[in-house]
């Protein structure tokens, strides 16, 4: 089975990329969309100071 | 003078260096006319495999910004590092760990529970957690490991440069630009910003006053005049690099730290912890006690941005 390999996915915040599996007739089979990426704000958050929150939570995204 | 050929990525980070290379707004054409670009995930559409196809050292500037905290990211570090004859450690999280570093007070175990399988807005009854191979119907799929540590940039290459700030100031995005177009970088190893602290730019009068109690910084609303850490405020100040125009006590909010500790200083965080140590007036152990306490934080305050690079490190294992 043929695969199509996009990575990485440009222009737009963050990191992606898209595996893409082709058949014999060269139609697509099926398409896998990952995230090669995990920082954890979800767990480092945790224990902060609550007015640390608006300043910490805006570097999961600066765009 | 041939064209320079200009690359930027973002490792572990969350894009804000790269909106910072725009902020410098028309002078976006001074390094248009100044560079072609030649690798830009967020703004232009080159593959990984454009770059690996590169010769080595075809690429003049790399401008390189995130923390390293995958195998992906050492791989593209290592990559650029090579493809570039000069590699510049670009924003706080690439110089120190910036903010994703503080994960580093947790492991990589915990972060994979909570965001995989505690979240609320996960649903995930068998526990699955990504895996660096997937056997799928249709072949194998692969992520990137993920790394126990958040590292800098420096302590997976070797890098020419080092410009701080979350993000780097417009100013100091010029100085670069600048010195690209006139061949006239620094000795290698610089840090592109100021060499003195932050208070040596603050225009706040100090008065050399003790301080017998810390405040959060709601707690109070500071004199816009009088040093911040003289009115009980946790300003970093006296362990952070100068260079960026005292932006935030500007605006009555205390240094964050995120330009890292000034030339000379090993540790941010203990040098803020003897600068406070060096004005607090405690009348005995209790008074000590009480103001230690006073800090909400203190691992996440005194290494905000700066935890990868600390001579800590991480959170030690209790296990010995």
């Amino acid at each position: 089975m043929k695969k199509v390999t996009i990575d990485p996915i440009t222009r737009l915040e963050g990191h992606g990329k898209i595996e893409i599996f082709l058949n014999d007739t060269g139609d697509v089979a099926n398409t896998y969309f990952q995230i090669p990426e995990l920082r954890g704000f979800e767990k480092f958050c945790e224990g902060r100071p609550v007015e640390e929150m608006p300043r910490i939570v805006p570097r999961i995204c600066g765009v | 003078m041939a064209k320079l050929k200009l690359a930027l990525y973002w490792a572990g980070a969350c894009g804000g260096c790269d909106v910072a290379v725009l902020d410098v707004n028309e002078k976006i054409l001074d390094v248009a006319n100044l560079a072609d670009i030649v690798f830009w995930p967020i703004a232009l559409d080159f593959k990984y495999h454009h770059v690996e196809a590169m010769p080595d050292k075809s690429i003049d500037v790399c401008l390189f910004n995130g923390c390293i905290r995958s195998s992906e990211q050492e791989h593209i570090a290592k990559m650029l590092r090579a493809k570039s004859k000069v590699l510049v450690s670009f924003g706080s999280c690439a110089c120190f760990g910036g903010i994703p570093a503080l994960a580093n007070f947790t492991t990589r175990a915990e972060i994979m529970e909570r965001v995989y399988i505690e979240a609320p807005s996960n649903e995930n009854p068998n526990k699955t957690l990504p895996q660096t191979k997937v056997k799928v119907a249709e072949g194998e799929i692969t992520l990137p490991e993920l790394f126990e540590n958040v590292l800098t940039l420096a302590q997976v290459v070797p890098v020419e440069y080092f410009v701080p700030g979350c993000p780097p100031t417009v100013d100091i995005i010029l100085k670069v630009v600048n010195a690209l177009a006139t061949n006239s970088l620094p000795p290698v190893g610089a840090v592109i910003a100021s060499d003195k602290t932050l208070c040596d730019e603050c225009d706040r009068k100090k008065e050399n006053k003790k301080i017998t109690r810390i405040y959060r910084t709601q707690e109070i609303i500071p004199d816009s005049q009088k040093c911040l850490l003289e009115q009980g405020l946790l300003c970093m100040g006296p362990a952070t690099r100068g260079g960026c125009g005292a932006l935030c006590v500007k605006v009555n909010i205390p240094c964050r730290g995120c330009f890292g500790p000034p030339a000379g200083v090993a540790d941010q965080g203990a040098k803020l912890v003897s600068s406070i140590a060096s004005i607090y007036e405690a009348k005995d152990e209790k008074d000590i006690a009480r103001m230690v306490n006073e800090v909400a934080d203190p691992a996440g305050t005194f290494y905000r941005f700066g935890m990868s690079s600390s001579m800590l490190k991480r959170k030690r294992s209790q296990k010995r």
